[in-house]
């Protein structure tokens, strides 16, 4: 098998036909700005404001759309699994290369810096640009270090199942209560009053389903990068 | 001006995936890719869609070059 490509013919027709594609989209957007028209955020902001959420898109990812957000962790949770299952077969690889100093230091120095970093995203997710995925990635990134920088460094295997389980149970409890009180699957049954807006503790149930989804991304995202350095040929 | 910046930053991100395309290594292309994230990262936060912009620095410049490069990795293994 060889990594190195060719040119062929279809790759040039492929760059002239997304050369087309690109003036065609720029034409319409150029022609055709909405101005009277009804548009769709118009309403979902006007929404917005019974759930007391100062983010408008954490409203939509977590509680107009939660069902679907749920279903995204289901498949970022088989992504692992399949990269797991993959790698199974391969032994456990012994790291010969040892970092030098400077990685080494400042790997240590570094990682509780960007772990607060992916739980302030996390838990501030309802009030500023960011949330559950993203904070869970950057905490995955900060594992990531550590284990590029530190050969014997591994994070258990029972931690990262007892965290994603109850993230991935507790998910799904939320939503059956919301069911049992308010007759909707991840109804928001906490108290989610609009003149709380912009405080840490508002918005009734959609931070604690944000901070749900922190920890079940990490922990996911952490076992692919360990699975993928830690199985394999020796280097 | 901002109509500048956009115009600049617009161009560079399909001139650097265009490259990625045709370049001959696969190394190189992932690298390439992550320029085109960058950019992206850049137009996002200009047309103030701050969430995404976040979801993309993190996700499409950050991690998934680097699983791309593991990945590269396993299959340099395996040939």
């Amino acid at each position: 098998m060889s990594i190195k490509r060719t040119l062929p013919t279809s790759v040039l027709s492929g760059f002239a036909l997304s050369g087309v594609f690109i003036l065609t989209i720029l034409k319409l957007l150029l022609q055709n700005t909405p101005q009277e028209m009804q548009r769709a955020g118009d309403s979902l902001l006007t929404l917005n404001a019974n759930e007391g959420v100062a983010n408008a898109v954490t409203t939509v990812v977590v509680y107009f759309r939660g069902f679907d957000t749920l279903g995204e962790i289901a498949v970022l949770f088989i992504a692992a699994l399949g990269i797991g299952l993959m790698l199974s077969e391969n032994k456990r690889c012994t790291i010969k290369a040892q970092s030098n100093f400077m990685l080494h230091t400042g790997a240590k120095l570094l990682f509780p810096i960007i772990a607060l970093y992916g739980v302030y995203v996390m838990t501030y997710g309802h009030l500023s640009p960011g949330g559950g995925f993203q904070g869970g990635v950057i905490v995955a990134s900060g594992v990531l270090l550590l284990l590029i920088s530190h050969r014997d460094f591994e994070v258990p295997h029972s931690f990262i199942v007892t965290l994603e389980t109850f993230a991935g149970v507790s998910y799904v409890l939320i939503g059956l209560i919301g069911l049992f009180t308010l007759d909707v699957f991840l109804g928001n049954f906490l108290p989610h009053d609009i003149r709380d807006m912009g405080i840490l503790l508002s918005g009734g149930i959609i931070p604690i389903i944000y901070i749900i989804v922190g920890i079940k991304v990490g922990s996911e995202m952490s076992m692919i990068v360990q699975n993928l350095i830690k199985r394999g040929d020796d280097v | 001006m901002i109509g500048f910046i956009i115009l600049v930053v617009f161009i560079g991100v399909i001139l650097v995936a265009l490259s990625a395309i045709i370049q001959p290594k696969l190394a190189d292309s992932i690298i390439l890719f992550m320029g085109v994230g960058l950019g992206s990262v850049v137009l996002f936060f200009i047309f103030k869609a701050p969430d995404v912009a976040l979801t993309e620095a993190v996700i499409g410049a950050g991690i998934s070059s680097l699983i791309f490069l593991m990945a590269l990795k396993h299959l340099k293994a395996a040939s």
